[in-house]
């Protein structure tokens, strides 16, 4: 699917960034997620965080959150499509208003999920992403 | 797609049988002409040829006639002249048919024979002299030529009687064999004929059977398009195609047109489907949606669940002039052709009636709510207390209800309905207050509100006062549901032991209170309730309410007889708001003025000589004349001029006027204007007196002086 995903033990492995402001759903995040040729790069609790660490690790997956300091979710997935054409972003926000989704996946976003979500959820909407 | 698939299949599979089978008929034609051109030929081989085999013999026996006229010298001219005709027919005869193209064995074997037997012949035909010596009359001898000439038809006529027989046997084998090769042909021709015939058959039923199948086919597909039809007639969703442009196919649901209420919309964009319908950011929003859905980035399940139009408000115009509200449900679903999307289908419902049934529910969900509130608070009333309220309470409606069925035609007239209607529902709603009836208070304070929008009003008319005949109405079923509900709780805590001893407790204590009305014998006199409780959690709560602090002393209301009981209710649930709303002064206000923050309202009942004696004083700020003075003065009870005449006891007379009150802003507890001249007439109902003194700053007391009970027992029996 891109050029820096590994062959892994016959895998393919993809590198995986979190963003979101919430130290606890960013690691509620990495804790959640159930598949072994996910390898976490990097946080970031904003948009231009979230940028620079891009820029540095190179990830496949991104989560991301939308209501966040400095820059919101939505423009930092521009810029990180405009980046990266190939690279596969997972919205997760408590924001449940529709607009809001096909603004995300208009500006390049692959996937939708709201804030609560459950663990089988999230990794339904990740594997959906990696497939 | 599978079904023009099919129809092209079947077109070429129609058209390969016909060719073929036309393939086959040319050629069994073609085979048929030359093989009857070949027959033709064969029978005229066949005619020459059995024409051919009496030659021999006709020519042997015409050298014979020559020799026998030779050797008696008889004219022999004829003779030759015959014979030289017969051998010229015969071999041009032979020829021909040798040129007709016959290669039979015989054929050659009598060729071969006439080539030896032609040389011999042609010496004797080829003679044209004298064959005799003078003349060519009998009795002549033979001359040179003649001699030859015999001789000649001598050896013509010895090979004759040698070949002459082969060679008609081989004529006649010949013509055996071109009678046998013709009626061979014939078998073929038949044959030829027979399966050209077979083939047309073939061929006429193939064409029959793929016509028939056809209009089978296109009868079928006839029906699916009535069926498509009929479907898209009478399917209650509205459903169209969309193309990669976004535009309406030409094909929709007829639900379509009366949702959208317009006829035509072949070519329409999704866009202008929805423009005047919906607001800017929700069409924008929308047309982003349907882009996306085109690409195949986002599967459908997502793209479903970020469908924005899944309960789309839209305003349009409801066919008599004004609008309507309607909710409409998108729902979108790709199309996929060999080459990706090939339409976008759109199946839209109208879910107004679903909408509006789950706002609906969600009400009665809220009612539901507030109504086990409501219960939750009415187990902490007594329940002798409940249905006395709700007793009097459906009373007091029931006046209103007289109120407001009383004729009145006067400007006058409709007022006083007015301000009848308001106290009756002021004195309502204070009771509601007390025991916490939040639910009912709440309604009777809205009837209240349509009372004083009324009041407001420069004209009044019978139809001002509909309204709140239907609010009446609302509040009274609601009041049969609290009585309901208190039923059924006063049911649930007889159930309970605790509960019930408690109960039981109550009423005997209300029994023992009550000695004049409580006798066993007549239990149609409700006992005498214990006031006590309402009143501490009524001030309370209006100090909470109106953020003070309230202490409420009270004394010797066990004492109050049954007879005045609800006057004194009343009156105490009136005295103690206004103390509270008017009286009593916020926390900070009392500082201020080196108070405690605590206001004190005190209430005595007692026995005095000839009656009873009321008294409920508080220690707030009191009221100062002027004060009441303007105030009356703006609520247009006095005028100016009657105010300047007036000394401080008429003007503390004042509170005691229908619609006076001091208080700015309307709630719940005061501020309508109502309520001290309610208290005053049920005083003087009961042949009481009612006072006031007071002292700006420091406090006010009223003090209401009643006849003994035994007195207004009987007159009120």
């Amino acid at each position: 699917m891109s050029s820096s995903a590994r062959a892994m033990n016959g895998k393919r492995s993809f590198k995986l960034m979190i963003v979101d402001d919430s130290n606890i759903m960013r690691r509620r995040i990495e804790r959640s997620q159930q598949f072994e040729e996910l390898e976490l790069v990097g946080s970031a609790a904003n948009g231009v965080d979230a940028l620079e660490l891009f820029k540095k690790t190179d990830p496949d997956v991104v989560t991301m959150d939308l209501t966040m300091p400095r820059m919101d979710g939505i423009e930092c997935i521009g810029r990180l499509v405009a980046l990266k054409p190939a690279v596969r972003i997972l919205v997760i926000s408590a924001l449940a208003d529709k607009a809001t989704a096909v603004e995300a996946m208009e500006k390049g976003a692959n996937g939708f999920l709201n804030k609560p979500f459950t663990d089988r959820q999230l990794n339904e909407a990740i594997a959906e992403l990696m497939r | 797609m599978t079904f023009s698939g099919t129809e092209r299949r079947r077109q070429l599979v129609t058209a390969g049988i016909g060719t073929a089978l036309t393939l086959v008929m040319g050629a069994v034609l073609i085979m048929g002409f030359r093989l009857a051109t070949h027959m033709r030929a064969s029978i005229n081989a066949l005619q020459t040829a059995s024409a051919l085999q009496a030659y021999p013999e006709e020519i042997s026996r015409q050298i014979n006639s020559l020799r026998d006229r030779l050797e008696v010298r008889a004219y022999s001219g004829q003779a030759l002249a015959d014979l030289q005709g017969t051998v010229t027919r015969f071999d041009q005869d032979l020829k021909q048919l040798s040129a007709s193209g016959e290669r039979s064995p015989q054929l050659g074997r009598a060729l071969l024979l006439w080539h030896q037997y032609g040389p011999v012949i042609e010496s004797v035909v080829i003679f044209n002299g004298q064959p005799y010596v003078d003349s060519d009359t009998a009795g002549s001898s033979l001359s040179r030529e003649g001699r030859e000439h015999y001789a000649a038809v001598k050896r013509a006529q010895l090979f004759a009687s040698d070949n002459a027989k082969a060679l008609q046997e081989q004529l006649a084998a010949l013509a055996t064999t071109l009678q046998r090769n013709s009626s061979d042909a014939a078998a073929h021709l038949r044959t030829l004929l027979l399966a050209g015939v077979l083939a047309a058959l073939v061929l006429a039923a193939a064409a029959a059977y793929f016509q028939l199948t056809r209009s089978r086919h296109e009868r079928a597909a006839r029906d699916a398009q009535e069926q498509t039809r009929d479907i898209l007639k009478t399917v209650r969703e509205g459903f169209f195609l969309l193309d990669a442009n976004y535009r309406i196919g030409s094909v929709w649901s007829e639900a379509l047109t009366r949702m959208f209420s317009r006829e035509d919309f072949a070519g329409l964009t999704f866009e202008e489907l929805l423009k005047d319908l919906v607001p800017s950011a929700t069409l924008a929003t929308a047309t982003k949606y349907i882009k996306l859905l085109w690409g195949e980035r986002a599967h459908e399940n997502l793209m479903k669940s970020i469908n924005p139009l899944g309960q789309l408000e839209v305003t349009m115009d409801n066919g008599h002039g004004g609008k309507e509200t309607r909710y409409l449900q998108f729902d979108f679903h790709r199309v996929m052709g060999t080459e990706g999307i090939k339409h976008v289908l759109c199946a839209v419902g109208d879910i107004t009636s679903s909408v509006l049934l789950a706002r609906e529910l969600q009400e009665s969900q809220e009612n539901a709510n507030a109504q086990l509130d409501m219960m939750l608070g009415m187990m902490h009333i007594d329940p002798l207390q409940l249905v006395s309220f709700l007793d009097t309470a459906e009373t007091g409606l029931k006046l209103v209800n007289t109120i407001l069925k009383d004729p009145a035609r006067t400007d006058q007239e409709f007022r006083k309905k007015l301000a009848g209607l308001f106290r009756e529902l002021h004195s309502i709603k204070g009771e509601a207050s007390v025991l916490n009836l939040t639910s009912i208070a709440s309604r009777v304070h809205a009837l209240e509100d349509m009372v004083g929008e009324c009041k407001k009003k420069k004209e009044l008319s019978g139809n001002d006062f509909l309204p709140m005949v239907l609010k009446l109405d609302d509040l009274l079923a609601h009041l049969r549901s609290v009585r309901e509900m208190a039923a059924r709780l006063t049911a649930l805590k007889d159930t309970i032991p605790g509960a019930a001893a408690a109960a039981a407790a109550v009423e005997q204590r209300s029994h023992k209170s009550a000695p004049p009305a409580g006798a066993p014998e007549r239990p149609a006199v409700r006992p005498v309730e214990d006031l006590s409780p309402a009143l501490q959690s009524m001030a309370a709560r209006l100090a909470q309410d109106h953020a003070k602090c309230i202490k409420l002393t009270l004394s010797g209301l066990g004492d109050v007889p049954a007879p005045y009981a609800a006057t004194i209710k009343d009156c105490l649930i009136q005295m103690l708001r206004n103390a509270a709303v008017h009286g009593i002064e916020a926390p900070e206000v009392r500082r201020a003025q080196s108070k405690d923050d605590t206001g004190v309202v005190q209430v005595l009942f007692h026995k005095v000589t000839d009656g009873y004696e009321l008294v409920f004083e508080d220690d707030g700020a009191g009221m100062a004349p002027e004060t009441l003075k303007a105030a009356a003065i703006k609520k247009r009870i006095i005028t100016p001029e009657e105010a300047a005449g007036m000394d401080t006891r008429a003007a503390m007379a004042l509170i005691f006027r229908p619609g006076f009150s001091t208080q700015q802003d309307v709630s719940m507890d005061a501020g309508r204007g109502v309520g001290m001249d309610v208290v005053a007439r049920s005083v003087y109902a009961l042949g009481g007196k009612i006072g006031v003194s007071t002292h700006p700053g420091k406090f006010t007391r009223f003090k209401i002086v009643l006849p003994s009970a035994e007195a207004v027992s009987t007159a009120v029996a």
